[in-house]
């Protein structure tokens, strides 16, 4: 599904991701690790296709080449980022920004545009299962949304645009093990054969909840060790520095 | 070039129905108004508007003449129930007051000029010495309109290089209550004037409303002085929506004479090429208790240029006075152009006067946001310029008047 080689990353002249590999097959989630500026975010920008990093290398998906495609188009595609801190916008509501995210995705698969009612059923279906309380996406678009609201509706978003790839930065910092709990389900019972993940998280605790694959330690814009979810315990035991 | 601007006294000799001292008012403006001829960026009140170099720049002469006020076919809204008043070409032409109790309202042509004095505002000059033909409106007291009135502001296609001057009157009785929309259509092709004096009184707790809309883009250039006063706890709230004209200058006195008046100013602009708009504000809170909201928010796009002047004053017996005023600007093209002015003027020691002032453009982060659950860069702008203007829309609390505006705005938006 993604294809990562070599792949570098710069922005104002600072290099970030330094020869950069990895590869996701349909199904699998992974988890990245690593210590604050390693390079964890800037991957998830790059990926989701942000503006302003010089790139190089290899990045394909679904062996398409991501790197000239722009951000909604990859969006389109089925790449979905959840944001680390996910950005207030006064005056636009959230259902009416969801159902107009849902169907230009729907519209670009040359699926059939959703209407109001089948929409709104979606969306309760969806949000009753991660406990969003229906009333807050009535409200602007993460507007005064506690932190953990803020996270919830990110996998709420998730769920609706119903991704074949889903990068989660650092979704579990900020919530409270309830919530915890609750985005983790969200997330397992979205998780096919045909879904893959990436989950980038500082805390082995969310890997209790959701089981990676595989799980890698990045360092410095490389990925330095992989392993299956005992990486992680291992981590949590050891700290970063003893990892190499 | 300027000649061809020069006003005849003989305009004044056509105006019916006027005493000699009228006449000798209308005489003494126009004396004024020559002499001064039309307002540049040396008078402090026009130095974001130079309108001389504008009008100078968009006409070869200008035709003082009468126009006719004919009107073929009146198209209603038909989106809301209304009242409605039509002026064709700033002359009163007709009303309809259907919905309401019609010995409670008087309507009437207006060729009245309101007050005896001299301006130092060259345009208001011009309209004290030329003014005809406006309306004048009365609603009696304890009298509450059941429906929103709508002033059909209507410009006709045979009008080029014209200069309009009008004088409208509106009067609210005590406890009445009016709620206005001003709906501007024009159908000329050229380039014309209107230049306006409205006087607005509301009596002790009357409630008035107003809302301005054009139905589409127009080279007219429209100047208006709305001097509203106010009197015990009434209350005076104006939503501007007016973008989509070449020029517009809305010059607002707002009088809070007696205790607990309150007014509200709220504008959202979505301003386009060769656009330009100002609203200057006065807030003169004269007594105690009062209390004034300006909230102004334009998106300017191209080479647009927006202009808020906005000041309040309070007087040494406006104890407990709250004030308000916030201009927030959005720019979408390195061309467009801001320009805000707050000027805060307090002679009173227990009040609460607050400004602020904000221009920046559409934040790229939010846009990125936006994008990543796959709207296009266009629609995410265009969300997000919804989304910036929105809180002034949500001041309006009929839905279909609501719904009316969101889809004029929808509209303006969508060629952005």
């Amino acid at each position: 599904m993604l294809e990562i080689k070599n792949l570098q990353a710069s922005i104002n002249n600072k290099s970030i991701l330094k020869g950069l590999n990895l590869t996701i097959n349909p199904g699998e989630l992974h988890a990245i690790m690593g210590p604050n500026g390693s390079g964890k975010s800037t991957l998830a920008n790059v990926l989701s296709g942000k503006n302003g990093y010089e790139i190089s290398g290899k990045m394909n998906f679904m062996g398409e080449n991501l790197i000239k495609l722009p951000i909604e188009e990859r969006a389109q595609k089925g790449i979905f980022l959840a944001f680390q801190y996910p950005l207030e916008i006064p005056g636009v509501n959230t259902n009416n920004f969801l159902k107009t995210s849902l169907n230009s995705v729907r519209k670009a698969k040359g699926e059939k545009e959703l209407d109001s009612i089948s929409f709104l059923k979606l969306v309760k279906e969806k949000s009753s299962e991660l406990g969003i309380d229906e009333k807050i996406l009535s409200r602007q678009l993460n507007v005064g949304f506690s932190g953990g609201e803020k996270k919830k509706n990110e996998i709420l978003q998730m769920k609706i645009l119903d991704p074949s790839f889903s990068i989660l930065d650092e979704t579990d910092s900020g919530l409270d093990i309830d919530a915890l709990k609750i985005v983790a389900n969200g997330v397992n019972s979205s998780r096919t054969s045909k879904k893959s993940f990436l989950v980038i998280t500082h805390y082995q605790r969310l890997l209790d909840y959701i089981k990676p694959d595989f799980v890698h330690v990045l360092s410095d814009g490389k990925i330095i060790k992989t392993g299956c979810s005992e990486l992680a315990q291992e981590l949590e035991k050891k700290g970063y520095q003893k990892i190499s | 070039m300027i000649q061809n601007f020069q006003v005849n006294s003989k305009q004044i000799d056509k105006i019916k129905e006027i005493t000699s001292e009228e006449k000798d008012f209308r005489i003494k403006n126009l004396e004024v108004f020559k002499a001064s001829g039309f307002p540049n960026k040396k008078l402090e009140d026009w130095k974001f508007s130079d309108f001389k170099q504008i009008i100078e720049s968009n006409f070869k002469e200008l035709d003082f003449e009468k126009v006719s006020s004919k009107l073929n076919k009146k198209d209603l809204l038909k989106d809301f129930e209304h009242n409605y008043i039509f002026l064709v070409n700033g002359n009163f032409h007709s009303s309809n007051f259907s919905f309401e109790e019609k010995n409670k309202i008087k309507i009437k042509s207006c060729n009245k000029n309101i007050d005896n004095k001299v301006s130092k505002n060259p345009l208001i000059c011009l309209n004290n010495a030329l003014a005809e033909n406006g309306y004048f409106l009365e609603v009696e007291k304890n009298y509450k309109f059941k429906k929103i009135l709508v002033i059909y502001n209507l410009f006709s296609k045979d009008i080029k290089n014209k200069i309009l001057n009008n004088k409208n009157i509106i009067k609210l009785g005590e406890n009445s209550e009016l709620h206005v929309m001003e709906y501007t259509i024009n159908e000329s092709k050229f380039k014309f004037i209107n230049n306006v004096y409205e006087n607005i009184i509301l009596a002790k707790n009357a409630k008035f409303k107003n809302l301005y809309m054009q139905n589409n883009k127009s080279d007219g250039f429209f100047h208006k002085f709305l001097k509203t006063e106010l009197f015990y706890n009434s209350s005076y709230s104006s939503l501007i929506f007016s973008s989509g004209l070449k020029f517009n200058k809305l010059d607002i006195e707002c009088d809070l004479i007696e205790d607990k008046c309150e007014c509200n100013i709220l504008s959202a602009l979505f301003l386009n090429k060769n656009e330009h708009q100002e609203i200057k504000t006065n807030i003169k809170h004269l007594a105690p208790n009062c209390k004034s909201y300006q909230r102004i928010k334009k998106v300017l796009n191209s080479d647009s240029k927006g202009i808020y002047q906005g000041k309040i004053y309070v007087k040494d017996i406006s104890q407990k006075t709250d004030a308000y005023q916030l201009s927030k600007a959005l720019l979408l093209n390195d061309d467009a152009e801001f320009n805000s002015k707050p000027e805060l003027e307090i002679y009173a020691d227990d009040v609460k006067c607050s400004h602020g002032s904000t221009s920046g453009n559409i934040d790229e982060d939010s846009l990125y946001y936006l994008m990543s659950r796959g709207l296009s860069r266009k629609d995410s702008t265009k969300l997000l310029i919804k989304g910036f203007l929105n809180d002034v829309v949500e001041y309006i609390k009929n839905p279909k008047i609501k719904k009316f505006i969101e889809n004029k705005l929808e509209r303006q938006i969508h060629g952005y």
